[in-house]
């Protein structure tokens, strides 16, 4: 009796600790939340609209800003794309074949997430700018690419080649190839098997991926900032613009940057709202 | 159609999947594939379904050459055990993927898809199923989805892996009858790979042991039971346990009893390999009679006392199953010594580097009949 007493009363103790534990924990996360993502969130866009709605609207409307928004989104739609098919096809290769130099893709593909944005623009720089390697012969062809449009493709494509990658790799790893396998079989052939069997069964961690590689693409700063020559009006992107902005017209500034954040909070809204939309049968798909 | 494999052999590395393999399939024929885990029996299906490639060998089907045809272009229907049916389709459109994927030429009208849909679902007994989903069927009836799909594109040779693997027990047991039927209408060469005996002798016309990528024996479900060739197939299909003995002078020594045995032509140097199936252990009366053995534990299972014996001389416990009526004659409380009878037993002779030389089984004398001995049987090395 006495033994059983003290079983309930430890019980007790253990699921009141346990109950104090789990509080401490939600209460850390959502402080360092709030902290570090809600409340900055919340002071760019007050202090976008500090000077009222029509000084917001002014520094959007802005040609310089317009044009950056312009060239923000052409640069988006060239480079998501590309990552869009890159990841994919290097995803298919690392899961469904096997072949030397695999660990070497697999590291290289990871290598933008450990390379500073900074040293990546650099690099661009060393290979297609005036003095580097390619400089000469780019010149002499009339091709420029450090300073205008293409040098800020390639940094975007370069910071955001990870994403739809690392996003696929893992699931497409755990689905394994039988029902490639079952489809071949049948009789399909590989294209059939790509568009009819694999992609259906990746699609969201797809869009997942894309999501996150266009958020990144818009937003980046680092590299495009050493390769783009912050040229107002021409090669401007967003981030850019903030940061110029931000030296001369600090209010203007945030309104650009509610902008930026919009875009993020539009990508995660969108996201949220397929998941909710479609949930059924991402469940089912996996 | 009938397949002749010749000559088959895979590698992996070190290790060897398909050591030399032959095998003739005939026409109809319903063959199972048994052999433990990593005995190349899966390399085997994949292999004649396209997905792998052997490193030398030949199949044919009807004298085609059915390895010069890529997987898509085989005609090999091939069901996975676990179903591998695309969660993102209705079993309607899983069932019709081999025919929507067809070039135009070839492929057949919607209408005409539709109605070869429908009727497979009959015949698979899922009619009213057309519009779930994988994940809306139990596991019994993706199978049968499974085999709908790859009966779509008119298979000459159907490849089943382990197909039952991941159903419970019951379902499994209706499903073999079902499949056993299904193949008696269709007639489609079936080749199927398992590590069940049970289904194994239950459904095959044929079956083919497999061991470390070798044929061990082909034969017919009776001919595997009642004798097996190798004391591979001895341990794997008749559940055998190893007795020591040994031979001397024309008499055989086993655990601690001897009688004469005819082996006239037979190396006496030859190391000898005794066997003894579950079902051959009896129980005697008579306390001088047979083997003195310890009743270890019994457990009743399915109308039969599976019970665990210690005999002297043998380190393991021996394994035998007696029937209910032999229990309640003989049975003794666990710990207490009982007799028990080998009535038959099988004996290999090996030689040297596992190379087998013959074998025979032995009826050990009994206090009421005379020594008798099977007819050896010579086996090709």
């Amino acid at each position: 009796m006495a033994a059983l007493s003290a079983a309930i009363a430890m019980d007790v103790r253990v699921s009141s600790s346990a109950r104090l534990g789990r509080g401490v924990l939600i209460l850390a996360a959502i402080s360092v939340l709030v902290g570090l993502l809600v409340l900055p969130l919340m002071a760019i866009f007050a202090e976008a609209f500090r000077r009222g709605l029509a000084f917001y609207l002014n520094a959007v409307r802005e040609p310089e800003t317009i044009a950056a928004i312009r060239l923000t989104l052409t640069v988006a739609a060239i480079a998501v794309p590309l990552n869009l098919v890159f990841g994919l096809a290097a995803a298919w290769a690392m899961t469904h074949f096997q072949f030397p130099g695999k660990a070497l893709l697999g590291a290289l593909i990871d290598l933008p997430f450990s390379v500073s944005p900074v040293v990546a623009g650099m690099m661009l720089i060393l290979v297609y700018g005036k003095y580097g390697w390619l400089g000469a012969w780019l010149e002499s062809h009339g091709i420029q690419i450090i300073f205008a449009l293409p040098s800020l493709v390639l940094a975007t494509v370069f910071v955001t080649l990870p994403f739809v990658a690392r996003e696929l790799i893992p699931l497409m790893q755990a689905q394994g190839s039988e029902q490639e396998e079952a489809a071949l079989t049948l009789g399909a052939s590989g294209w059939q098997i790509f568009f009819r069997v694999t992609l259906p069964r990746v699609r969201w961690a797809l869009l997942y991926g894309v999501l996150l590689c266009n958020a990144r693409a818009m937003g980046e700063f680092g590299a495009v900032y050493v390769v783009s020559g912050h040229l107002r009006g021409i090669t401007n992107t967003l981030p850019l613009q903030v940061d110029q902005l931000y030296e001369e017209n600090f209010s203007a500034a945030f309104a650009v940057a509610s902008l930026l954040a919009l875009l993020t909070v539009l990508t995660l809204a969108i996201k949220r709202l397929l998941e909710w939309r479609h949930g059924d049968h991402l469940n089912a798909g996996h | 159609m009938a397949i002749e494999i010749s000559r088959l052999r895979r590698q992996f590395g070190q290790h060897v999947a398909l050591d030399d393999l032959n095998l003739t399939i005939a026409e109809g024929e319903f063959v199972a594939v048994l052999g433990p885990s990593g005995s190349g029996k899966t390399s085997l299906l994949r292999i004649l379904a396209g997905l792998d490639h052997p490193d030398a060998g030949t199949v044919e089907r009807e004298g085609e050459d059915l390895l010069a045809l890529d997987a898509r272009r085989r005609g090999v229907g091939l069901v996975f055990q676990h179903y591998a049916l695309f969660p993102h389709m209705t079993v309607a459109q899983n069932v019709a993927f081999g025919l929507r994927v067809r070039p135009w030429g070839l492929r057949p009208r919607a209408a005409a898809i539709k109605a070869r849909v429908q009727e497979l679902l009959k015949r698979v007994e899922l009619d009213g199923f057309a519009g779930r989903y994988p994940a809306q069927l139990s596991g019994g009836q993706r199978q049968r989805v499974a085999l709908a799909r790859a009966l779509a594109i008119e298979p000459t040779l159907l490849l089943l892996d382990e197909p039952f693997g991941a159903l419970d027990a019951q379902v499994r047991g209706n499903l073999r009858r079902w499949l056993r039927e299904l193949h008696r209408s269709l007639g489609i060469t079936t080749l199927f790979v398992t590590h069940d005996q049970d289904e194994a002798l239950e459904m095959a016309d044929r079956v083919v042991v497999m061991n470390r990528g070798r044929i061990e024996q082909i034969g017919t479900p009776e001919q595997i039971h009642r004798y097996p060739a190798t004391p591979f197939a001895s341990r794997f299909i008749a559940r055998s346990q190893v007795l020591s003995g040994y031979l001397e002078d024309k008499v055989i020594h086993v655990l601690g009893r001897s009688w004469p045995l005819e082996h006239d032509g037979i190396d006496p140097t030859l190391a000898i390999a005794v066997h003894v199936r579950p079902e051959d252990i009896v129980p005697v009366c008579h306390q001088d009679e047979g083997w003195s053995a310890r009743l270890l534990s019994v457990r009743h299972v399915a109308g039969t006392a599976r019970v665990a014996l210690h005999v002297s001389g043998l380190d393991e416990p021996l394994d035998a199953v007696w029937t209910e009526r032999d229990w309640l004659r003989h049975g003794v409380a666990v710990g207490e010594r009982i007799n028990v009878h080998f009535q038959t037993l099988t004996v290999f002779a090996e030689g040297g580097e596992g190379r087998l030389h013959a074998r025979i089984d032995v009826h050990p004398p009994h206090a009421t009949s005379p020594v008798t001995v099977g007819p050896w049987r010579r086996l090709e090395a």
